[in-house]
């Protein structure tokens, strides 16, 4: 990490919803149980899958990921880039793991290794990990993790599930992460998009398409599931965090569920509002990668869009595409109020979260 | 105010309507439930011809948080009317759209007058 220069929000109180742990195989592995354990250290094919994609292309974006492990780079971050209050999440999305069992068990080891490295010492905040593959346990792990403290929310690392996450197979998550006051968190990413989404994604030539479809495709794909299955009418107390694919997706989202609601509402007849509605009440939406419009005009126009009531920042650090808290901040400098931009830095994600901070 | 006979009541039977022209508006006069309703064959939402669609049923569900089951419920048979360019849906008996609060039908008041159905414009 380089030092960074002072900034704005030296002086400002900020909550970074997005900040991600690298656990090594080998460490992770120290928290499973058997033959789990000897199914990540014995075998003889990696049993993690990888896309093989190179993401930071050859050396040209340093790597800050393989080094962010501890609770000690955590807090070298903290001070470095200003924010109080990093969320932690784990980052592996459990959904590709082939054996049901072994996905399991890996969720109870990350939640583990959560506390044990990070909680228990630290006051640092923390994402509980699901595995979507067995939805009871899933909903077992919630009640055995989620009242303590330092849990904020569900991690739910998309990678092309199947059903879709809003199908009611995972009622009995939704309704556990409801009873224990916690939101669901929903983060897609560029590499995993290619084990799941359809074929075609096989003939992408470069990672920039890869990168450019694969994040807002799972996140459309899990709003479109949970809107159109009716899931925060079922769960009115349960909220819903998407991270990671920027934000320009969700006018886009929000107007065309609303006009699809209005031509076929007696398919989704649970539904009692306009998904825009749903939106505006329960989902939040974490600012990076934040485009990059060549005019900044029409950024200002999308962050109006979506408001500061719904809108909370986020680094995704140490991902090679991670935003400096400079990045969303000119932005709510320049077009927004003070108080705006203090709901988006701090106030939003607390009421996200639950966080009386 | 001015009042048009639109129709004879023998005209309509239960679920039938009647387009007609009145000042170069179109308004349909519907039958349902007993009641006569009559509204401008105009839809709120891309003013496509609202009166013209079909009188159906829809669906209702509800959810039953303990059990996890949702219960998928068919009601108001014929009182929805549908609109035929995308499906809007209205409630035939007070103009009421079903998916978005505060839309309706224009409607016009209607009366019977021996077998005469009169509508006030
Ligand atoms: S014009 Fe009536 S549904 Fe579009």
């Amino acid at each position: 990490m380089s030092e960074t220069a002072k900034h704005a929000t030296s002086e400002t109180t900020v909550i970074d919803a997005d900040v991600h742990i690298t656990v090594e195989e080998e460490t992770v592995a120290k928290y499973m149980d058997e033959p789990y354990r000897s199914s990540i250290t014995e075998s003889p094919h990696p049993i993690f899958p990888s896309s093989s994609w190179d993401q930071r292309m050859g050396g040209k974006i340093d790597d800050h990921f393989s080094t962010f492990t501890s609770a000690g780079d955590l807090l070298t971050f903290q001070k470095e880039f200003d924010i109080e209050y990093p969320i932690i999440n784990m980052f592996e999305p459990l959904g590709k793991f082939s054996q049901p069992d072994l996905a399991v068990n890996l969720m109870q080891a990350y939640n583990n290794l959560l506390f044990d490295q990070f909680l228990d010492d630290h006051d640092f905040l923390g994402l509980a990990s699901i595995a979507t593959q067995k939805p009871d346990k899933a909903a077992e792990e919630l009640d055995r993790v989620g009242d303590e403290d330092q849990i904020v929310g569900v991690y739910v690392g998309t990678s092309g599930e199947y059903p879709p996450l809003g199908d009611p197979e995972y009622d009995i998550i939704f309704q556990a992460a409801e009873d224990n006051g916690l939101p669901i968190v929903y983060h897609g990413n560029g590499d995993e998009f290619m084990f799941d989404f359809p074929i075609h994604n096989r003939g992408f030539n470069n990672y920039f398409e890869v990168q450019t479809l694969g994040h807002p495709w799972q996140q459309m794909a899990t709003m479109s599931s949970l809107i159109g299955e009716g899931v925060p009418e079922k769960f009115p107390e349960l909220d819903f965090v998407f991270l990671e694919s920027g934000i320009g997706w969700v006018p886009y989202m929000m107007h065309r569920m609303n006009k699809i609601y209005h031509m076929r509402r007696s398919e989704v007849p649970l539904l009692e509002k306009s998904p825009e509605e749903y939106l505006r009440d329960s989902f939040y939406f974490g600012s990076q990668p934040l485009g990059e419009p060549n005019d900044p005009a029409h950024m200002k126009q999308i962050i109006g869009m979506i408001g500061a009531d719904n809108l909370m920042f986020a680094t995704d650090y140490p991902h090679w595409d991670f935003d400096h808290v400079e990045e969303l901040d000119k932005y709510l400098r320049n077009y927004f109020t003070e108080e705006e931009r203090e709901k988006v830095l701090y106030e939003t994600p607390a009421e996200a979260f639950n966080l009386s901070l | 105010m001015e009042e048009h006979v639109v129709a004879t009541t023998d005209e309509l039977s239960q679920g039938e309507r009647k387009l007609v022209e009145i000042e170069g508006r179109e308004i349909a006069v519907f039958y349902v439930n007993g009641e006569h309703r009559a509204y401008t064959n105009w839809c709120a939402h891309q003013s496509g011809p609202v009166c013209e669609g079909k009188l159906t049923g829809t669906s209702n569900a509800e959810f039953d948080r303990d059990s996890l089951t949702v219960d998928l419920d068919w009601c108001k048979e014929g009182e929805v009317l549908n609109c035929p360019w995308h499906g809007w849906e209205y409630d035939v008996t007070d103009g009421s759209c079903l998916s978005k609060d505060k839309v309706r039908l224009p409607s016009h008041s209607v009366k019977v007058e021996g077998d005469e159905i009169i509508i006030t414009l």
